[in-house]
């Protein structure tokens, strides 16, 4: 459980600034946009699905703990 | 009707409609200070949702992102992605501030840092340093509006009498309405803008070059690099994309008026819940970039302002009905934020300011005294704005790295029993400091070693190093044991509440 809090906290970092050396460029072009622009769109999905994990995990220790 | 006034009677309508629909909630009751600042502490996940997402589109993500764009090219993706993390980061400061909010009737960030570490200086400080970021912040959204309602009408109305008239609206319904004033325009604002922004960034590109795609294609061919990093600059490389990253990730809920936003919500789930659909208001980001990009390859010859790049295309191609519906639009992105600002500038000056450096519990009068000083503010950021257009931009342009330095204060401070009052105080200052110095000696980004690093990074770590260490050296049994008291114990007595002077 904690473990799988602590991936969930850092993977869009790991997404977001870590990858961005390697995402720096113009091709492949995705859904018309430069790949560094959709690198960093694709961003949102990633926190949005870790940040709904990690309220996920919390909603469940919540009701256990009650 | 000619274009002109037909753009302006839009925008016009836009800016009344939004100020009649602010000043609601003020004339319908008598509020007290707790209702005017932080709305009750009442509000639920709707409101708590378009009030923080609101937040972060104002004037510069509007003109600022689309002029980005059309002068630097790739360096400006990174706005694509500093929000989604940082609301990572807001899952778990935000559910921690709001119940020490509530319990302690704490209605501002310099109240918090003065309840975290039983320090009246240290809240004093933290609330000037706070002012002086918040002014320039304001004076911008001024200035923004301006240009606005000055393209719109094609120069028949100038900067001065739009700003002007502009502002004596959002003052009005901050004087009479405070933060729920604030909330429900901003759910007016959010709609306006994204269904401005996302039809005219996916308009324009289809317009000249069949789709976004295409247009991007001819970008490429026509300037070959411009859409990755550095893009159209020398040093905005990769490792300044990341660091400025961190540093406005970090940064993003150090704002003041985002912590007073915070002590809004109805309970902590309701930020909890909220920081997991935050991320999508983002996808608004890209679309100002689309149209900037658009206007590098269309409009001859090259704009002077990279600002205006949205509004001088909207301009060139559509009839003043579409140009009316822009400017209104982006008179919204400046005004709503800019009330929110002006009434958390106007907290912290009277409550955190005045009051406390004066040890006088002006609880009881403070409502009046706050709003009035709405007025004074208000008045102030116009002269600012029309006499001295350039003075404060440098103060501007530190306003991120800025505020970050609170982090480890506030953060630390929130998390970690060993944080200590000096540590604060000798971290904020260093962090001030080297904002202040590396930014006015030209060195932002500060280049070690082949990489470029935001200033306000770098000023970041060592803020952080000098804040662990004295920290680790100051503590005591006595302050960990204070300090556990200060995060998780119960309200105050009754004596106690009364100097913080809540309710």
């Amino acid at each position: 459980m904690k473990l799988a809090k602590v991936v969930l906290t850092i993977f869009p970092f790991f997404w977001t600034i870590g990858m961005v050396p390697f995402a720096n460029r113009v091709w492949p072009m995705v859904l018309g946009l430069p790949f560094l622009a959709f690198w960093l769109v694709c961003s949102i999905p990633v926190s949005l699905g870790c940040i709904w994990g990690l309220y996920q995990i919390d909603l469940k220790h919540d009701r256990d703990a009650r | 009707m000619t274009n002109q006034v037909i753009a302006l009677g839009v925008i016009f309508l836009f800016v009344v409609g939004a100020t009649v629909v602010g000043m609601v909630p003020g004339i319908k009751k008598k509020m007290t200070l707790e209702e005017w600042a932080v709305g009750g502490r009442s509000f639920g996940r709707l409101l708590n949702w378009f009030i923080l997402a609101g937040e972060i589109y104002t004037a510069f993500a509007f003109l600022g992102g689309s002029g980005w764009a059309y002068a630097r090219g790739g360096p400006t993706f990174y706005i694509l992605g500093y929000c989604s993390i940082a609301y990572v980061v807001g899952y778990y400061v935000l559910p921690a501030m709001a119940p020490i909010g509530r319990r302690h009737g704490l209605l501002t960030q310099p109240d918090l840092v003065e309840h975290l570490y039983a320090s009246r200086g240290l809240g004093i400080l933290t609330a000037c340093v706070g002012v002086a970021f918040l002014l320039p912040y304001l004076q911008l959204q001024l200035t923004g509006l301006g240009l606005i309602i000055e393209t719109c009408s094609y120069g028949i109305i100038t900067r001065v009498p739009a700003m002007l008239m502009a502002f004596t609206m959002v003052a009005a319904f901050v004087y009479l309405s405070g933060l729920k004033g604030v909330a429900a325009t901003a759910v007016i604002k959010d709609i306006v803008m994204i269904l401005a922004v996302a039809f005219f960034g996916i308009y324009l590109p289809i317009h000249f070059f069949g789709s976004v795609g295409g247009m991007f294609q001819a970008l490429d061919a026509a300037k070959p690099g411009f859409l990755t990093v550095p893009g159209g600059t020398k040093n905005l490389d990769a490792s300044w994309m990341m660091s400025t990253l961190v540093l406005t990730s970090l940064g993003f809920y150090m704002w003041p008026h985002l912590t007073g936003n915070s002590f809004s919500a109805k309970s902590p789930d309701v930020l909890r819940h909220n920081a997991v659909y935050l991320p999508l208001y983002q996808i608004c980001m890209l679309f100002p970039m689309l149209v900037g990009f658009t206007a590098l390859l269309v409009i001859v010859p090259a704009l002077k302002t990279p600002d205006m790049a949205f509004m001088s295309l909207v301009r060139q191609v559509l009839p003043g009905w579409a140009l009316g519906l822009v400017g209104g639009a982006g008179a919204l992105a400046c005004m709503i934020p800019a009330a929110d600002l002006l009434l958390t500038t106007s907290m912290l000056f009277t409550r955190n300011i005045v009051c406390r450096a004066l040890g006088k519990d002006l609880a009881a009068q403070s409502a009046t005294f706050a709003r009035v000083v709405v007025l004074a503010l208000t008045t102030m950021a116009l002269l600012l704005a029309i006499f001295l257009p350039n003075m404060l931009v440098n103060l501007l342009l530190t306003g991120y790295s800025g505020v970050t330095q609170f982090f480890p204060m506030i953060v630390l401070g929130l998390f970690w029993k060993s944080s200590t009052k000096i540590a604060s105080f000798s971290g904020l200052i260093v962090g001030e400091f080297l904002v202040f110095y590396l930014m006015l000696h030209k060195l932002d980004p500060l280049a070690i070693g082949g990489l470029h690093f935001n200033a306000g990074f770098v000023a970041l770590v060592v803020n952080m190093a000098v804040f662990l260490v004295v920290s680790m050296a100051t503590r005591t049994p006595a302050s960990m044991e204070r300090k556990t008291r200060a995060i998780e114990g119960p309200g105050p007595s009754p004596a106690a509440s009364t100097t913080l002077g809540a309710r």
